[in-house]
């Protein structure tokens, strides 16, 4: 090892060993991609990602793929604020609500106002600075907490107001006046119209059709662009180191001389405008408002984007938003889920277990686990066994895929217990597990850790057989809640961030 | 004028009731701040639970129809103990998985965890109990006409159980703060964990102990709302978390009286917004007074003016 040498750091050896390329084809293709310039490789992702609508026709992939654009912006934006400046800003939906707002009020038939694209996106691009400093500046003077605090507060407020803005009584107007629409929100917004182009209709460009999907697509690959280049000068720049030292120690960087009060407004101010003008692209390809879109569990989603990814690292954060855009969209067809959902805990299994064996050992342990139990109950107490749920419908399963994952289901579905109520059999399975993995977790390594896996993942397969398929939404938020915390204990600097020392 | 002087009775008493729930949510807010300078986003969730644990206990006590199997009070008296260990049970747990781990991490990575122990408490309930409203049976238990005449307002019998409870459970945290021996090492973890730790305090065993008791004020509160207030959902922990905090940061925060204080100003303060401006504004109004008063007296009502160790 390199350690071995005088004068050379243990640690920072260690650190230089798991930069070396791992070894193999993969390692080799690595090796040559981060020999690449950093700008080539990002037009390389970004023109990648922009041939997506020439390969498919399917709006919804391409839907798919602008919202992979959409939370890619936003948590680069979420990233200036946390990741660079360290402020725990937790109203940045909100302003991300004030721009899709802003743009629905100025671009629709609410109160007939029609501006046009460009001045109401500058315009929103400058409403979410102005807010921004405005709602900083009371908050920075203190201590960082009350900073989140004060912004949870704000986002709350928000949309509360979304909701309750339908009825405004002012003095100079007789009766109430709906502003917001309240929860049924605003529709009807203008398209995006952007130099002679209409973003509502079709294009037809060198014999190719794009739908008005796919030039929203392009609309929000662009803004990610420019978000990308803006935010990686500015962090290359003076600005982006004071904001790093700022971030590793705030009082220490005033003792430097570093105006910190002006640079975390500027953080925040700049992670608000980009949350704006993103939230008026949204409003323009949603063409409409409602308070819902802007609710915590966006927040969250965000939150846990920038952090898988890793807080402060643009590759690491744009990773996370694609990874945690397509999972929910995976979740949506039930028969899809359940390939993702298997064959993420035999990737995790083998992955995870060292040494190789034993990893087989749990997988054929929850196999065996599964038909002795199945077994059992179809001797002892026949009756309470449910056949499989899933029907063939020859009409709506076309592809290959679809046929083959349909298949597993039902040998899935063969292999557990699936009672003929299922819910509150799930639901105390579901509360056993919980405590149980998290009980699992803490254990030290040992035969017994081992042994007790098999059960608890029978029982998350029978947990996710029985609940988890039947309620995606709340499945997705249960998946992020314990990715944060998971995340926070095991890696904290995410899939790519750099691993901070802290000093104490 | 005499609207408003005819109304402040019973607004004051509104107001009472409502500042005693936040008051014992902000407790435990303060409680872990001051010892771990932690904000424990999954407070405001552990307050939810409490709720339906109260809830729970009370479905299973309440008959269908004739009389109590046992005395209201003696049910109430069940509803407590029952929330107030689950929760400090739930709260140890929150501790042990989420935060101590995270114990020498850098400050942001607590906070990230607190709220994905939030979230994941959160659909939990929803999962196994869905999304809608849990009514609590409160007029089986107290009459809803049971109550004193206070001439102008009305003090009906449920609030004033609210109070006095979250009075009782007040004077009981500043008996165990001030006078036993486990206050005196929490006040010194709170002021110093290093040199406590040195002195022979065994620091961890009382960060665990704070938690417990935190949550347990919080699982009381939860009982108290419900009692009050009927309605038990599964995100009702967000929003009474946000006052908690409110509450704690008001009274100055990691200050044990000052987070009394300041759930009870908060209270006030969100009644009369309701009662005289308006009801449609009751968060904003509230969210603004924190801000205006983050301005004024960013330190709190009866927080220390304290200079930054470097």
């Amino acid at each position: 090892m390199a350690s071995d040498k005088f004068g050379r750091d243990e640690w920072v050896a260690q650190i230089d060993a798991r930069r070396a390329a791992p070894p193999g084809v993969a390692g080799q293709v690595l090796a040559r991609w981060n020999a690449l310039p950093l700008g080539w490789r990002w037009i390389g992702v970004l023109a990648s990602f922009a041939a997506i609508p020439f390969l498919t026709s399917n709006d919804y992939l391409i839907r798919v793929a602008g919202t992979v654009a959409l939370f890619a912006t936003l948590s680069l934006g979420l990233n200036v604020v946390v990741g660079y400046a360290g402020l725990l800003d937790l109203g940045f939906v909100a302003f991300y609500g004030l721009g899709a707002y802003a743009y629905a009020l100025l671009s629709s038939g609410k109160f007939d106002i029609h501006w046009p694209s460009w001045v109401t996106l500058v315009f929103i691009g400058v409403l979410g600075l102005a807010f921004g400093v405005l709602l900083g500046l009371p908050s920075l003077r203190l201590l960082g907490d009350y900073l989140a605090i004060v912004t949870l507060g704000f986002g709350l407020v928000f949309v509360q107001l979304a909701i309750t803005m339908d009825r405004v009584e002012v003095p100079w107007h007789a009766g109430p006046i709906d502003v917001t629409g309240g929860s049924n929100g605003l529709i009807n917004l203008d398209p995006l119209r952007l130099f002679g182009l209409d973003f509502g209709e079709p294009l037809t460009l060198f014999g190719y059709a794009l739908s008005s999907v796919a030039l929203y697509f392009y609309a929000l690959l662009a803004a990610l662009a420019v978000v990308l280049l803006v935010i990686y000068h500015l962090n290359q720049s003076r600005i982006g180191r004071a904001w790093r030292a700022m971030r590793e120690d705030s009082l220490a960087a005033e003792a430097m001389g570093m105006p910190t009060k002006r640079l975390k407004l500027l953080a925040f101010a700049c992670g608000s405008a980009i949350a704006g003008v993103s939230g008026g692209i949204f409003a323009a390809w949603q063409h409409s408002v409602f308070p819902l879109n802007f609710s915590t569990d966006l927040l969250i989603t965000l939150y846990a984007m920038m952090v898988l990814g890793g807080l402060g690292s643009l590759p690491g954060v744009v990773i996370g938003a694609g990874i945690l855009a397509v999972i929910p969209e995976l979740l949506r067809s039930p028969e899809l889920a359940r390939v993702a959902f298997y064959s993420a805990v035999v990737l995790g299994v083998a992955l995870f277990l060292r040494p190789r064996r034993n990893g087989l050992i749990v997988l054929a342990g929850v196999i065996l686990l599964g038909l002795i139990l199945r077994l059992a109950t179809q001797t002892l107490w026949p009756d309470l066994l449910s056949p499989p749920t899933i029907t063939v419908a020859a009409e709506s399963v076309s592809t290959a895929f679809e046929r083959t994952a349909q298949t597993f289901g039902i040998i899935v579905q063969k292999w557990i217990i699936l009672p003929m109520e299922p819910t509150p059999p799930g639901n105390v399975a579901f509360l056993v597990l919980l405590p149980a993995l998290l009980a699992w977790a803490r254990l030290q390594p040992s035969r017994l850790k081992l042994g007790l896996l098999a059960p608890l993942l029978y029982l998350l397969a029978f947990v996710w057989e029985t609940r988890l398929t039947a309620e995606p939404a709340v499945t997705r938020l249960l998946l992020i809640g314990t990715l944060l915390v998971v995340l926070m204990i095991f890696r904290p600097h995410g899939l790519l961030g750099t691993k901070r020392v802290e000093l104490v | 004028m005499e609207q408003f002087l005819a109304q402040l009775p019973q607004q004051l008493i509104n107001g009472l009731t409502l500042g005693s729930v936040y008051a014992l949510i902000a407790l435990g807010y303060s409680m872990v701040y001051g010892i771990l300078q932690l904000l424990n986003f999954a407070h405001g969730d552990v307050y939810m639970i409490g709720a339906y644990i109260g809830f729970g206990v009370m479905t299973a006590f309440l008959p269908a129809s004739g009389p109590l199997p046992l005395p209201a009070l003696v049910i109430i008296l069940l509803m407590f103990l029952a929330a107030m260990l689950g929760c400090g049970l739930l709260g140890i747990g929150i501790e042990w998985f989420a935060y101590r781990p995270l114990r020498n991490a850098p400050r942001l990575a607590p906070l990230i965890s607190a709220l994905g122990t939030s979230i994941l408490i959160q659909n939990a309930v929803q999962l196994t109990l869905t999304a809608a409203y849990h009514t609590y049976r409160t007029d089986k238990l107290i009459p809803i006409t049971a109550g004193i005449d206070l001439g102008p307002a009305r003090l009906s019998a449920v609030r004033a159980l609210v109070i006095v409870s979250a009075i009782v459970l007040m004077i009981v945290l500043t008996y165990l703060v001030r006078r036993t021996q486990f206050g005196r090492a929490m006040r010194a973890v709170a002021l110093d964990r290093e040199a406590a730790a040195m002195m022979g305090v065994n620091v961890d065993r009382i960060i665990v102990l704070t938690f417990f008791l935190g949550s347990a004020l919080a699982g009381a509160a939860g009982v108290l709302n419900g009692l009050v207030f009927s309605r038990v959902w599964h995100t009702m922990g967000f929003n009474a978390g946000l006052k908690g905090f409110t509450a704690a940061v008001v009274g100055g925060i990691g200050n044990i009286p000052g987070a009394m204080l300041g759930g009870m100003v908060l209270g006030l303060v969100e009644s009369f917004a309701v009662g005289f401006i308006s009801p449609t504004f009751k968060e904003s109004i509230t969210f603004f007074a924190l801000i205006l008063f983050l301005l004024i007296r960013p330190r709190g009502l009866l927080g220390a003016t304290a200079v930054q160790k470097v």
